[in-house]
């Protein structure tokens, strides 16, 4: 393993989606603050904006990073420098979830922020926040490891939109949880069992997705 | 003879080792390639189209892993050494493209970044002979400039060993002839290797010390170009009715027109046309013949042989 091609690649990266990443950070932290507005529709069209960014930063990234590299053929042009599969493939899968944790974390961060600088802010939402960031952050790995592995627009397409209903699905559990609801009105940030619980299942997938898609990348066997 | 047919069990001292490469696609498979290049030579691999010379050359750059055989580049297995072995390796394939959004300056910083070897004069005399902007984006190069790009790219990092699969494809004359040049320049350095790929047998045939021949997936002749030249012949024979063949080794008859026959040769001898004549053929001309015509024999000989 070569650190330094590894570095070399990944800044490469990074660099050719600085403009998006600006874009998405940006949007991603206007979103936060329309959300934490002192108003019920305000609140509602900032956590809708927020899902959007986030569902646009995943796709784009992949698209622009990933799946680019290949039907662009750019790849066969890093791979024709002094870098292995192994080195490629680390550079690769960090610099896509990097990429996206970039505006992820500078929402959830402003998000949590203004939920305790804010006075009409209820704290306790941060809870549900979290589940609702991690869900995206799953769905985001799962699309990653379609893309890794099908190097397809279409099926990672597939894996967006049905990511998207089920985010759908599962904001409506969280709602009608009890639980859950009741911290969502809370003035206190706390964190019971449940939300652990569905915390650690989301860690689990997000852990196991990016295994694979680095598992998968590093044994692949023809690149071009 | 510089490029040999090879056993899986010699040695290797050579700057490209291909032992018993098997590569199976669905519509397509390469046979048990068995290659060797010597250091500092001049090496020309010519196939139609489809022949699997850009599969050999991605395979030696660890872009494509065999199904079988062995890959050694520059005395290191390409499989276990991959990262090691390109930074003495230049690859150019058509196939390659560079980030459009960026420009020429930056692909240099980048790739200068990889290499310590990168020369930075030579970058600099690269871009004046091409006539290369290096602001200029990818995206706005023509295909020639993005050609002569890539070359700069690959160029300046002063590689050991170049492979270069087609690179003049699509080039207009003037873009092609200083493309060439710029190979020539390298040809004369006999510390380096280069292995050149082309369908067109005029390019090969300039710089190359040496010939491999690919046709359908297999390897079906390799030798010096000079001893190629020389070996093959083609005589036009004016012959009588009933005229039966002499046995000539890798005399084949091409054409026959009455009595008019046209023959090829592919270890031409000073006897040989003493042989035809005492057959009670007469030899109406006697010519040798280009590389194109060799490469055309060939292909028609080896496709015989596997129907």
């Amino acid at each position: 393993m070569n650190l330094q091609a590894i570095q070399i690649l990944f800044l490469k990266d990074l660099f050719l989606s600085r403009w998006p990443l600006f874009g998405y950070l940006v949007g991603g932290l206007l979103s936060a603050m329309v959300a934490c507005l002192p108003s019920e529709t305000a609140g509602f069209i900032g956590f809708v904006m927020m899902i959007t960014v986030t569902i646009a930063a995943g796709i784009h990234l992949i698209g622009v990073l990933l799946l680019a590299e290949s039907i662009d053929m750019t790849r066969t042009f890093v791979m024709s420098l002094p870098v292995s599969l192994l080195d490629y493939s680390i550079a690769k899968i960090s610099v896509v979830l990097v990429a996206f944790l970039i505006p992820w974390l500078g929402m959830l961060a402003g998000l949590t922020v203004l939920n305790f600088v804010v006075p009409e802010a209820k704290t306790g939402i941060v809870a549900f926040l979290v589940l609702v960031f991690l869900f995206m952050l799953a769905g985001f790995c799962l699309q990653l490891v379609t893309a890794v592995v099908t190097e397809s627009v279409g099926w990672t397409i597939v894996v967006v939109v049905l990511g998207n209903v089920l985010l759908n699905l599962f904001l409506k559990t969280l709602n009608e949880h009890p639980v859950i609801s009741e911290l969502n009105k809370s003035e206190v940030l706390s964190w019971p069992p449940i939300v652990l619980q569905i915390m650690a299942v989301q860690a689990i997938l997000i852990v196991a997705s990016l295994a694979f898609a680095f598992f998968w990348q590093s044994r692949q066997r023809d690149l071009v | 003879m510089t490029t040999t047919m090879l056993t899986d069990t010699q040695p290797t001292t050579s700057a490209v080792s291909l032992r018993g490469i098997s590569k199976m696609y669905k519509h397509f498979r390469l046979e048990n390639v068995n290659l060797e290049i010597q250091p500092g030579t001049v090496n020309g691999l010519i196939g139609p189209n489809g022949a699997g010379k850009t599969t050999v050359m991605r395979i030696m750059m660890g872009l494509v892993a065999p199904d079988q055989g062995t890959v050694s580049v520059l005395e290191k297995p390409i499989s276990s050494n991959e990262a090691e072995v390109k930074k003495s390796v230049g690859y150019f394939s058509d196939d390659i493209r560079l980030y459009k959004t960026e420009s020429i300056a930056w692909h240099m910083q980048f790739v200068r970044s990889l290499f310590p070897s990168w020369d930075d004069v030579y970058a600099s005399q690269l871009l004046d002979r091409f006539g290369l902007i290096p602001g200029q984006k990818i995206k706005g190069l023509s295909h020639g400039q993005r050609v002569k790009a890539l070359l700069l790219l690959i160029l300046a990092r002063r590689p050991q060993l170049l492979i270069l699969d087609e690179p003049t494809n699509g080039l207009d004359p003037v873009a092609k002839q200083e493309v060439h040049a710029e190979l020539m320049q390298i040809v004369n350095d006999d510390t380096r290797t280069i292995l050149y790929s082309s369908h067109n047998t005029q390019d090969v045939e300039q710089i190359s010390d040496t010939i491999t021949f690919i046709d359908r997936g297999r390897v079906i002749a390799t030798n010096n170009r000079d001893d190629f030249l020389d070996s093959w012949r083609r005589f036009k024979l004016l012959i009588p009715q009933g005229w039966r063949k002499p046995e000539i080794k890798g005399l084949r008859v091409e054409s026959t027109f009455g009595n008019l026959q046209v023959v090829t040769l592919d270890r031409f001898q000073v006897d040989v046309e003493e042989h035809l004549r005492s057959s009670g053929a007469m030899i109406e001309a006697s010519e040798t013949m280009t590389l194109e015509e060799i490469f055309l024999a060939v292909v028609a000989r080896g496709r015989e042989e596997n129907r």
